[in-house]
C-alpha cells in the first residue's frame, strides 16, 4: 500500500475523494455561519478586534471577512466572493456568501445520495441561468416607474440594516443629493456616479443626525499660517502639484564657492526661485493656493501679505477632483513651451467661497459652489470612531446601491420577495426537467430561501411561519394572472408579517440581484469540482533528497 | 562502542549501497510503481465529467485545475521516475497544448502493463522494442481513421476548441470561448506559414471581475497600465503612435558625475538647461506629429520625469509608460511599427496611425486599448475575464489549451473523433494484428492493445457509469464497424460520437501516444539507480 502513497509523498498532505468535498462544504458553511447573524435591517453587528488592540465594529459582509484570517483555501474562495461583491456592486456582500454557502451544503447532502458532482453541476447552472432570466422578465420595476422616492427608498433599504438604519430619512436623502450632484456624462452621454468622488470625512463628537451634506468639497486640512484668511469669498484657486519650498539642486550637482559672499547670493537665490514662482501666481489674481507638497515657513509671508489663502499636504486625490470641480488646470509644473515659467489666469480655479470651518476638534476647509461642476462631500458625526467607521461604510453601501439603481434603471423588491419567487418558480421549472438536473435545479430553489428564513430569524420572528405565508403569496401570484400583483410580496420584518414591499419602498437594485446570484453559483461551483486537494508544507531548506527518501524506506515497502 | 556503533553504521551503508544497486528487477519494478501512482493522481481529472485539484502551495496561494501539467507541475514529485511522467505531461503541453492528462494516464497504463509482461519472465529490451512497433502502428491506424478538414470550416475548428474546453471549470462558458480561440488562431496565421504559427502572437490578459463570458477578442493592442498623462487626453481618434526606447528625463552619465556651481547665476542656468534639454525632446516629438507614445520600461532611469509629462500633457500627447521589454517585438508586431531608440531617428516615416487610441475601465482598472492600426501586424489580444482569481486564472490555462487544440488543427488539418472512440478503434485493430504474428511480439502487442482502453475506462468512470459495461459495449460497436462510436457523456450512453460534435486534433492524440510509449520505453530500460548525491 504505501508504495502508492509514498512517491507521491510530496511534502505536504493530500485528501482526495468525498472527505474533500465535505470538508470544503464545512469550510465554506463556518464563514457563512460568521456573517448570517448580520444580515437584513434587524442583524446585528461585530465587533473584531485584530493582534494590535484595534477593534472594528461592523455589520458588512465584505468588511467581516476582509478581518479574518481564513486559513482554508476553500474559505478563502468565499471571501473572496464577498470582496468581488462588494468590488463589483457594493452591496448584498453578506447574502452573496450566505447563498453560496447553502448552495454547497445542499449540494453535499445530494452527493451524498449519490448523485454525481457534475451532474449537481450543471444543475445550478442551468437554475441560475433560469433565475436571472426570470428576475429580468418578471421581477423588475422598469424605468418609468423611478422616481426620486423610489432612489430614496433603494437607498433607505441598503441602510435599514446598518447602524444609520434609525436615521434612514435623513441620510437617505443625503446619500441621493450626494449621487446627483457627482453625475457626469461618459463619452456616449450616459450618465455615471462615480462614487468615489463623493468625499466622505469623519469627525467625532456629536450625534449622528448632526451629519451634513455639503455642496462642495470638503478637505482636510487647515490653512498654512494662522495669519491668512479664514474666509475668502469669489475665490480664485490654483492647484498645484509641486512644493512652494526652497529649490533644491537636483542629485549630483555640487555648489562650489570659495568667496564666503557668495554663499549668501546663493542662498539667497534658492528663495528667490520659489519668490518668484510665487508671485507670478499671486499676480494673476489668484487668492487660494492649494498645494500637494509643502510651502516652507518664508514663503508663506507672501500669501500673508496680499490676502491669500495657502494649504498645504492636499491629498493628491483631493487635489485632482478640485480642480475639476473649480475648473482649475492641475499644475504639475509652471513652466510653458518656451522653457519659461508663467501662470496666466486660464489656469485659475473659480469657487463661490472658500471657508475654514471648526467641526469637533479638526478645522476643514471647505469650498463651496465650485463654478465648472457640483460636487458634494458629507461628513458625518457621530459618538466614537468605531460609530463613525461603521457610518462611513454604511453611506458607502447605499451610495453603490443608489449608483447602480441611477445607471441600470430598475429596482426589485427587497425582503426576501425575490428569492421567495425565484424558489417557487424554479421549483415548477424542476418538475418540467426529466433529467438528473431535476433534484440539483430544486435544491437549488430550497437553498434561495435561505435568505427570507436567516431574514426572519434574525428578526426573532417564527421563520416557519412567515416563509411558509410568502411562499403561499408568492405561488398565487405565479399561478393566477389576476394576482400577479402579489409578487412583489416580502417581509415586514418589524412587525412580523408579510406585505407588498413594492408599496411600502423596500427596493434593491436588480443587478446586486442578479450578479449575487451569478457570483455564488459560480463560486458553489468552483468548490464543488474539487475532489482533490493537496496541500504542500511550507518551502523549507532544500528538498528532500532522493537518497533520503530511500534511506527512509519510503521508495521500498 | 564507539567503534562498533560506526561499524554498524557502516554496515548499514554498505547494506543500503548493495541494495541500491540490487537487482535491476527491483528498480524497475519501483519505478514502475512510482509511475503508476503519478498516473493514479492525476486520473480523475480526465475528461469532461473530470473533476479539479484544489493545490495549496507552500507559499499558501492555492490553484484550481483540471489541467494534468499544471497540476503535476504543483506536486513537486520526490520519485526521479515519477519526475519522467512529470516531465512527459510538460513534454505533450508544450508539444500539443492539450491531452496533458491523456498523455500520463495513458503511460501509467502501458506501464502496467509492461510489468505483468515482466513478471512473465520477458526481457525488458524486447518489451521495449515492441511496444516501439506498436505505437508505430497505432499512429498508422490513427492517421487511417482521421478526417481531413479545411480551415475555413470554422464550425469544425469551433466544435474541436469546445471538446477541449468542455473539461475545464468553465465548460459552461465553451460556447463563447471556443469562437474566441478561433478567431484568434485564425488571425495570427499567415498564408503558406501554418506550420510556424505561434502563440506569442496572441497576448492573453487577464483582468479580475466580471464573468468568463464577458471575455472578449480585441483585434488590436491592450496595455494593462493607464495612462501616464496628469490631465492629457484620454481618447485620441486618428493617433500617430511612436514607440521610443530612451528616456524623455535629464540624462545621467555613465561614471559618477558632478556638476559644480559656483555662482547663483549657474543655479538658474542648471534649471533652465534641464527644462530645455526636455523640451527639446518634447517638440521634436510634436513635430514628427505624434499624439501617442509608448515608452518602454527603463531601469536606470525615469522613464519619463514629472517635467516631461508635463510638456507632453501640453501638446496634447497620449503617454503610455512602462512597457516591458519583453513586450516590446509584440507590440511592434501589431502595430507594424520600429521601436525608435534615439532621438534623431523621430521623424514622422517612424510613426504609425491607428483608427483610435483610448482609455477604458475594464473592471475596477482602466486600461489602453488601440484598435484600427494601420498596417498592423497579424497579432490579437484576448481579455480574460473571472469573478475570482481562481476561476481568472483557470479560465486562462484553459483557454491556452483551446489555442493549442487550434493551433494542432493548423499544423495538421485532420481530425479525429473523441470520447474515447480512437483509443478504442485502437485497440481492436492492434489486438487484430497482434492475432496474426507470431512469438514475444504478439503477446506484447496484445498487452499495449488492451492497456489503451484505460481512456474510455476513465472517462465513464469520471463520468459516474459502470466502465467494465460501457467499455465492453463500446468494443461491441466498434467490432461492428462503427468507428467512431463513443462515450457520449452527457447522456450517458454509447453513440456515434461525431454527431455531438466531439472532435480532436489528431496531433494531440498522436503525440500523446507517441510520447508515452517513448517515456515508457526509457523507464524500461533503466536497470539501476546509482545515486551519486551526498
Amino acid at each position: 500500500m504505501s508504495i502508492f502513497a509514498s512517491p507521491l509523498s510530496v511534502a505536504g498532505t493530500r485528501t482526495s475523494g468525498a472527505p474533500v468535498r465535505t470538508q470544503n462544504v464545512m469550510a465554506a458553511a463556518s464563514i457563512a455561519n460568521i456573517v448570517k447573524s448580520s444580515l437584513g435591517p434587524v442583524g446585528l453587528d461585530k465587533m473584531l478586534v485584530d493582534d494590535i488592540g484595534d477593534v472594528t465594529v461592523t455589520n458588512d459582509g465584505a468588511t467581516i471577512l476582509r478581518l479574518l484570517e481564513v486559513e482554508h483555501p476553500a474559505a478563502k474562495v468565499l471571501v473572496e466572493l464577498a470582496q468581488l461583491q462588494d468590488e463589483e456592486v457594493g452591496d448584498g456582500t453578506t447574502s452573496v456568501v450566505i447563498i453560496a454557502a447553502e448552495l454547497l451544503k445542499n449540494a453535499d447532502e445530494l452527493v451524498k445520495q449519490k448523485i454525481h458532482p457534475t451532474s449537481i453541476i450543471s444543475g445550478y447552472r442551468l437554475a441560475c441561468k433560469e433565475a436571472c432570466r426570470y428576475i429580468q422578465d418578471n421581477l423588475t420595476i422598469p424605468v418609468e416607474e423611478l422616481t426620486k422616492a423610489c432612489v430614496v427608498n433603494v437607498a433607505k433599504t441598503s441602510m435599514s440594516s446598518k447602524i444609520i438604519g434609525a436615521d434612514a430619512d435623513l441620510f437617505a436623502a443625503m446619500v441621493v443629493d450626494a449621487a446627483n450632484a457627482i453625475k457626469v456624462l461618459d463619452s456616449s452621454k450616459n450618465p455615471l456616479y462615480p462614487i468615489k468622488a463623493v468625499n466622505i470625512l469623519k469627525a467625532h463628537g456629536r450625534s449622528a443626525r448632526e451629519s451634513m451634506l455639503i455642496q462642495g468639497y470638503a478637505l482636510n486640512c487647515t490653512v498654512a499660517s494662522q495669519a491668512m484668511p479664514k474666509k475668502i469669498v469669489h475665490a480664485k484657486i490654483a492647484c498645484l502639484d509641486f512644493s512652494l519650498q526652497k529649490a533644491k539642486m537636483k542629485m549630483g550637482v555640487q555648489v562650489l564657492i570659495n568667496d564666503p559672499e557668495k554663499l549668501e547670493a546663493i542662498r539667497a537665490r534658492e528663495l528667490d526661485i520659489t519668490k518668484e514662482r510665487i508671485q507670478k501666481i499671486l499676480a494673476a489674481g489668484v487668492n487660494v493656493v492649494l498645494v500637494s507638497g509643502g510651502i516652507d515657513d518664508l514663503c508663506l509671508k507672501y500669501f500673508v501679505e496680499s490676502g491669500a489663502m495657502g494649504v498645504r499636504r492636499v491629498k493628491k486625490a483631493d487635489l485632482k477632483r478640485i480642480a475639476k470641480a473649480t475648473g482649475a488646470a492641475f499644475l504639475t509644473s509652471l513652466t510653458n513651451m518656451d522653457g519659461e515659467e508663467c501662470f496666466d489666469s486660464s489656469m485659475v480655479g473659480e469657487a463661490a467661497e472658500v471657508v475654514q470651518e471648526r467641526i469637533s476638534d479638526d478645522e476643514l476647509i471647505l469650498i463651496k459652489g465650485p463654478k465648472a461642476r457640483t460636487a458634494a462631500s458629507i461628513i458625518l458625526r457621530g459618538p466614537n470612531d468605531f460609530y463613525c467607521d461603521e457610518m462611513e461604510r454604511s453611506v458607502h453601501d447605499a451610495l453603490c446601491a443608489v449608483k447602480r439603481v441611477l445607471e441600470s434603471k430598475s429596482v426589485v423588491a427587497g425582503g426576501g420577495s425575490v428569492e421567495a419567487a425565484l424558489s417557487i418558480y424554479l421549483e415548477n421549472f424542476a418538475t418540467t426537467l426529466s433529467s438528473r438536473e431535476q433534484l440539483a435545479i430544486a435544491e437549488f430553489a430550497k437553498s434561495l430561501l435561505v435568505i427570507p428564513k436567516t431574514l426572519a430569524v434574525n428578526a426573532a420572528q417564527d421563520a416557519t411561519d412567515l416563509v411558509a405565508k410568502l411562499r403561499a403569496y408568492q405561488n398565487t401570484s405565479q399561478t393566477k394572472a389576476d394576482l400577479a400583483n402579489l409578487k412583489w410580496v416580502g417581509l415586514d420584518l418589524l412587525e412580523g408579517v408579510v406585505r407588498d414591499n413594492k408599496k411600502a419602498g423596500v427596493l434593491e437594485p436588480t443587478v446586486s440581484k442578479i450578479k449575487s446570484l451569478k457570483f455564488a453559483t459560480e463560486a458553489a461551483i468552483t468548490i464543488l469540482r474539487i475532489d482533490d486537494m493537496i496541500k504542500l508544507d511550507p518551502e523549507q531548506r532544500g528538498d528532500k533528497s532522493y537518497k533520503q527518501a530511500m534511506e527512509s524506506g519510503e521508495l521500498y515497502d | 562502542m564507539t567503534i562498533q556503533a560506526s561499524m554498524g553504521d557502516g554496515n548499514k551503508v554498505k547494506g543500503l549501497v548493495y541494495k541500491d544497486k540490487s537487482k535491476p528487477t527491483d528498480v524497475r519494478h519501483s519505478n514502475i510503481n512510482a509511475a503508476k501512482a503519478v498516473c493514479d493522481a492525476i486520473r480523475t481529472s480526465l475528461g469532461p465529467r473530470g473533476m479539479d485539484k484544489m493545490i495549496q502551495a507552500g507559499n499558501g496561494e492555492v490553484t484550481i485545475t483540471n489541467d494534468g501539467a499544471t497540476i503535476l507541475k504543483q506536486m513537486n514529485v520526490v520519485h526521479p521516475a515519477a519526475k519522467m511522467l512529470v516531465e512527459l505531461s510538460r513534454a505533450q503541453d508544450v508539444e500539443a497544448g492539450d491531452g496533458t492528462t491523456t498523455v500520463v494516464v495513458v503511460a501509467g497504463a502501458l506501464l502496467d502493463a509492461a510489468e505483468k509482461l515482466l513478471s512473465r519472465g520477458i526481457h525488458p529490451t524486447a518489451v521495449s522494442e515492441s511496444f516501439q512497433r506498436a505505437a508505430s502502428h497505432a499512429v498508422e491506424i490513427l492517421t487511417g481513421i482521421a478526417t481531413p478538414i479545411q480551415l475555413d470550416n470554422r464550425e469544425q475548428l469551433v466544435k474541436s476548441a469546445s471538446t477541449s474546453l468542455n473539461s475545464k471549470v468553465v465548460s459552461q462558458h465553451s460556447s463563447s470561448l471556443a469562437p474566441l480561440a478561433v478567431d484568434a488562431v485564425l488571425k495570427v496565421v499567415e498564408p503558406g506559414r501554418e506550420q510556424v504559427v505561434s502563440l506569442s502572437d496572441i497576448k492573453v490578459i487577464k483582468q479580475l471581475g466580471g464573468t468568463v463570458e464577458d471575455t472578449e477578442l480585441i483585434d488590436g493592442l491592450v496595455f494593462p497600465q493607464r495612462v501616464a498623462n496628469v490631465n492629457g487626453p484620454k481618447r485620441i481618434e486618428k493617433a500617430k503612435i511612436g514607440f521610443i526606447q530612451f528616456c524623455i528625463s535629464p540624462p545621467k552619465t555613465d561614471m559618477d558625475h558632478n556638476v559644480v556651481v559656483s555662482d547663483y547665476a549657474a543655479m538658474d542656468r542648471v534649471l533652465k538647461e534641464e527644462r530645455t534639454y526636455i523640451l527639446n525632446i518634447v517638440k521634436q516629438i510634436k513635430k514628427a506629429g505624434c499624439n501617442v507614445l509608448l515608452i518602454q520600461k527603463s531601469i536606470l532611469r525615469d522613464a519619463v520625469s514629472d517635467l516631461a509629462l508635463h510638456f507632453l500633457d501640453k501638446i496634447k500627447c497620449m503617454v503610455i509608460k512602462d512597457v516591458e521589454r519583453e513586450d516590446v517585438e509584440f507590440v511592434c508586431k501589431s502595430l507594424g511599427c520600429r521601436p525608435i531608440a534615439s532621438l534623431d531617428h523621430f521623424t514622422a516615416e517612424n510613426l504609425v496611425t491607428a483608427e483610435l487610441v483610448e482609455e477604458v475601465g475594464v473592471g475596477g482598472n482602466r486600461m489602453v486599448k488601440i484598435t484600427g492600426a494601420q498596417n498592423a501586424g497579424k497579432t490579437v489580444t484576448l481579455l480574460v475575464r473571472g469573478s475570482n482569481k481562481l476561476v481568472l486564472a483557470e479560465a486562462d490555462r484553459s483557454l491556452h489549451d483551446a489555442l493549442c487544440v487550434i493551433r494542432c488543427l493548423v499544423r495538421k488539418r485532420a481530425v479525429i473523433a473523441g470520447g474515447g472512440a480512437p483509443e478504442i478503434e485502437l485497440a481492436l485493430k492492434l489486438a487484430a494484428r497482434a492475432d496474426t504474428m507470431e512469438g514475444i511480439d504478439a503477446i506484447c502487442l496484445r498487452a499495449y492493445a488492451n492497456a489503451l482502453e484505460i481512456i474510455p475506462f476513465t472517462l465513464a468512470e469520471n463520468a459516474g457509469l459502470n466502465p467494465i459495461q460501457t467499455v465492453t459495449e463500446l468494443r461491441n460497436r466498434h467490432a461492428k464497424g462503427e468507428t467512431s462510436a463513443g462515450i457520449n457523456v452527457r447522456k450517458g450512453t454509447i453513440s456515434d460520437i461525431l454527431e455531438e460534435n466531439v472532435v480532436q486534433p489528431l496531433l494531440v492524440t498522436v503525440s500523446a501516444i507517441s510520447f508515452a510509449t517513448e517515456t515508457v520505453r526509457s523507464i524500461l530500460k533503466i536497470d539501476d539507480i546509482v545515486n551519486t548525491m551526498t
